[in-house]
């Protein structure tokens, strides 16, 4: 128990410590930008006013409102005690709405649209990286060198791929949005049927992309536990190749879990391409514009979330590590 | 592990749903004959309703536009039409100048109502111009330095007086004139309302959302989201009165889809999901000669639609070699190949400098007409002309003298910069051209393209010496117009502002022009007038501060006619302008439209 203690405890401080080294960085990367975001937003209001005194006066009062006049130490703090209140600050780009309220109306997206598009090509590319090692022959023949395509088939070109051909070119699928363009949300079946469609093309695009990786990284891993001595022994005593390949799988599947962990903290990033493509809603074309705009508020708040899922994915990867793993938690308890 | 995943998905789709906002509206699909569909306008989820608020995007009913204020749910006193010049009554009847222009005396129309069924009255106008200069919104920033003060002197008539300068002359009635057409009215007891619920203070009355907002106009909201965003028709319109537009718009919902990017909204245009697209189509005849669409643009040949401004490439004047030396500015802009910009960054939805001979005003009849062109004619240039820019940097001094094929200045390499924005495809295509026009004088040009946030910083600052030779696009139309833009090409007003957004971004000083344009808004003389603005052509073309790369309309005007048809066109006679039937007298368009069925 006092090892669990002491393995935990250790295991927070440094949680905390990246914490804080990240909120660090996220506040300052982004203002190190050579760019000028009230500039931007002046730019907006100025066209049309050829008074150029009146337009440094937007300028001035925006510089006043967003706090950018003010050090940069100072600035920190402010956004350091906002977010203690619990208040991501408002966004330069759509000013004035708040950074919580654009992050709440667009999350729900990226969630339904990432979370089971990873879940689904891990588990796929999982399922067939080792049915190719366990079956080889024909099998692994065909499935190796597809995989190895579709691994390497960059993101963004699966997106425009799928669009051009099931979108505009054989016109079965819509061709942007997260619901249909004459629609006005509502609780109906027209309606669920509209955003279930709208949801394929995003969905495959992400998932085509990574069953390739996945079932690379299960079949190699499967082969080298096929040939490991527990499997020899086991067949040898007879048992049956069900329940050996119940044992390979779980091996196997180890180092998978880490890259499951990581595709669902690193999410955000991930929809970026396939949100912009397929125009739709959601944090990662969020946080694109951002960028674009820089919007310090809103890239400090988007990728203030991506650190924390990443951290908190990865604390809860170590603990549940050592209940899959049983040599993880010995390792954890001697160190 | 079945019905786990069934339930995960059957979870998952829950709250996908939930991920929407819900409408507490009639009608959960809009009927395809009854709504029109735009793209190229509104680029985010719209934030404000609040007319008198500031920093809008909302793009469908707030939006002062290059060529007309857009009047579905707010309206303006008077509407702007660019093909012509005209200016037509809206909520006003009728207005008039004094003689010495130092006010104008407007009167509203009589049936011109709020949607509370309330008159449109002077008070209301008065209202909206006193608390615009409280607060500091759109309308009294860009206005405040010519409006002194606006008198009710009845309930439908009103005098706007114009500030005065130091000898009692009007500031710049034609300022005074675009506040007629590019300013909205709100209601006075709304704006009341706004003020007391924000306690008076200015910027949470900017900011306040506006959701209870009164309107004149013929749409009001109907649904937005992070998707997209519906005007409704308003059946109780004024406007349909005999002395307005004698009926109602045709189309009930106006609808426009919140998309990524161009490329999402031209697709959207070509499978009919789109009716107006306000966004640059390159190529876009292709659209309809050789994939057989129903889509069509305001002329049928090139250049397809109506250019109303000219992006131009400015010379950095605070980089000595360009500020002084007027032969090297011209002899890079004769180098320039136009015809290969024109053709290959605008695919031709731009006239030839041959056709339109360059000069300070856009390509329209109305401003062709404002100057001498025989006046100008031996300063002109259609461009590559090598063999012109060779001589004229040889006669200049400006020669290779050390033998490695480029010329120096004072003993130094001339080498200069062409900077755009990252992404922007056009403006790249250009500085292309010009940075090989570079090449073939001796001059040596290198393309930068940074991110659009680092270029607006650095070119709106006065000091800055990064960008050598840089885009930015002058004003396009308004009555106010060319002299804004004259000003932006040759005033010395903007010389060392700090974010400097509003003109003359190369730094530009030429007193004798300063002072021309100075004369231009009180002269009414036409002929005087004709000759003020020839002789700043003439400046501008020996001076060459910067050089027009194209010309371009400020409104793309591209329609799919597979539901809608009847959009205005260049030959119909109407005089309707390509303004995306919603900016200033384009929004005529949407009461002529009919059903294709």
């Amino acid at each position: 128990m006092k090892g669990y203690r002491k393995y935990f405890g250790k295991k927070i401080l440094w949680f905390l410590i990246t914490l804080v080294a990240a909120v660090i960085l996220n506040f300052i990367l982004p203002r190190l930008m050579p760019a000028d975001p009230v500039s931007a937003i002046t730019g907006k209001m100025a066209s049309g006013m050829t008074d150029a005194s009146a337009v440094q006066e937007i300028y001035k009062r925006y510089e006043a409102e967003f706090g950018t006049n003010k050090p940069l130490i100072q600035q920190f703090f402010i956004f350091v005690k906002n977010l203690f209140h619990g208040n991501l600050g408002t966004s330069f780009s759509q000013y004035p709405r708040k950074v919580s309220n654009i992050i709440s109306s667009a999350i729900g997206w990226t969630i339904c649209l990432q979370l089971p598009a990873i879940l689904v090509g891990w588990l796929l590319g999982n399922v067939l990286g080792a049915l190719a090692a366990y079956i080889r022959k024909g099998f692994d023949k065909v499935l190796l060198p597809v995989a190895l395509f579709m691994s390497n088939v960059p993101a963004f070109g699966m997106a425009v791929t799928l669009l051009v051909l099931f979108a505009v070119k054989w016109k079965i699928a819509p061709i942007a949005g997260g619901y249909a363009f004459d629609m006005i949300p509502n609780m109906s079946w027209r309606f669920l049927k509209s955003v279930i469609s709208h949801y394929q093309l995003p969905f495959w695009s992400i998932v085509l992309v990574s069953i390739g990786g996945q079932a690379i990284g299960m079949r190699s891993m499967s082969i080298y536990e096929l040939n490991a001595d527990y499997v020899k022994y086991a067949r040898f005593l007879g048992i049956k190749d069900r329940k050996i390949v119940g044992y390979v799988f779980r091996n196997a599947m180890l180092p998978q879990v880490t890259g499951l962990a990581l595709s669902i903290g690193t999410m955000i990033g991930g929809a970026l391409v396939a949100e912009i493509i397929f125009s739709y809603p959601g944090l990662g074309s969020t946080m694109y514009s951002a960028v674009t705009a820089a919007d310090y508020p809103l890239i400090s708040a988007t990728t203030l979330i991506i650190t924390i899922m990443v951290l908190v994915v990865t604390f809860l990867l170590d603990i549940i590590y050592g209940f899959i793993d049983p040599r993880v938690k010995a390792a954890q308890f001697d160190a | 592990m079945k019905k786990i995943i069934a339930l995960l998905l059957a979870l998952i789709m829950l709250v996908a749903l939930g991920a929407t906002a819900y409408a507490d509206n009639d009608v959960s699909e809009l009927p395809r004959e009854e709504t029109l569909y735009f793209a190229g306008q509104q680029w985010g989820t719209v934030l404000s309703w609040n007319i008198m608020g500031t920093n809008q995007n909302n793009s469908m009913a707030i939006a002062g536009g290059p060529s007309g204020y857009r009047t579905l749910m707010f309206e303006t006193l008077f509407m702007y039409n660019f093909m012509n010049g005209d200016i037509i009554g809206l909520l006003g009847d009728s207005y008039e100048w004094n003689d010495d222009l130092t006010e104008v005396s407007v009167v509203l129309k009589d049936a011109a109502k709020w949607c509370d069924g309330t008159p449109v009255t002077a008070e209301d106008v008065v209202k909206t111009w006193d608390v615009s200069v409280e607060i500091g919104n759109t309308a009294g920033t860009t206005y405040g330095a010519y409006i002194d003060s606006i008198e009710a002197t009845g309930e439908k008539t009103f005098i706007i007086h114009s500030k005065l300068d130091a000898e009692g002359r009007p500031v710049n009635p034609l300022k005074v004139t675009d506040f007629l057409t590019g300013s909205p009215i709100a209601q006075a007891a709304w704006i009341d309302k706004l003020v007391e619920r924000n306690g008076g203070d200015a910027v949470s009355i900017l900011n306040d959302p506006g959701e209870d907002v009164v309107w004149s106009g013929p749409y009001t909201k109907y649904y937005s989201d992070d998707q997209k965003v519906v005007l409704i028709r308003d059946d109780n319109y004024w406007g349909q009165d005999a002395s307005m537009w004698g009926k109602l718009p045709v189309p009930k919902y106006i609808a426009h889809t919140i998309y990524a990017d161009n490329p999402a909204g031209e697709l959207a245009l070509k499978a009919g999901e789109v009716d107006v697209c306000q966004q640059f189509i390159g190529n876009v005849q292709d659209l309809w000669l050789k994939d057989g669409l129903p889509i069509s643009t305001y002329y049928e040949e090139a250049p397809y639609g109506v250019c109303l401004t000219m992006p131009t490439a400015w010379y950095n004047m605070n980089l000595p070699v360009l500020a002084e030396n007027a032969a090297l500015r011209k002899a890079i802009a004769i180098a320039v190949d136009y015809d290969t910009i024109i053709a290959n960054a605008m695919t031709n939805q731009s006239p030839s400098f041959a056709d339109v001979p360059r000069s300070l005003m856009n390509p329209t009849d109305g401003e062709q007409a404002l100057y001498n062109h025989d006046a100008v004619a031996d300063l002109q240039w259609a461009g590559n002309d090598i063999e012109g820019a060779i001589a004229m940097l040889d006669e200049a001094g400006l020669v290779d003298t050390d033998g490695d094929g480029w010329r120096e200045y004072n003993g130094e390499k001339i080498s200069l910069n062409a900077v755009c924005p990252n992404g922007w495809t056009d403006w790249q295509a250009s500085m292309e051209v010009v940075a090989a026009a570079g090449d073939k004088i001796g001059v040596e040009i290198t393309t930068l393209y940074p991110e659009w946030d680092i270029y607006q910083t650095v070119f709106t600052n006065p000091n800055q010496t990064e960008y050598a030779i840089f885009m930015w696009s002058p004003e396009a139309a308004s009555p106010s117009n060319p002299w804004t833009r004259v000003n932006q090409f040759l005033g010395k007003d903007y010389v060392g502002v700090e974010n400097n957004w509003s003109g003359n971004w190369g730094q530009y000083v030429n007193e004798e022009a300063d002072a021309l344009i100075k004369q231009i808004p009180l002269t009414t003389d036409e002929e005087a007038l004709k000759d003020l603005y020839t002789q700043l052509t003439e400046i501008y073309l020996t001076e060459v501060p910067s050089f027009s790369l194209m010309y371009r309309p400020s409104l793309f005007h591209a329609v799919n006619e597979s539901v809608w048809t009847n959009f205005p066109a260049g030959d119909d006679g109407r005089e309707i302008p390509p303004a995306d039937c919603t900016d200033g007298y384009g929004i005529a368009a949407l009461y002529e439209l009919e059903l294709v069925g």
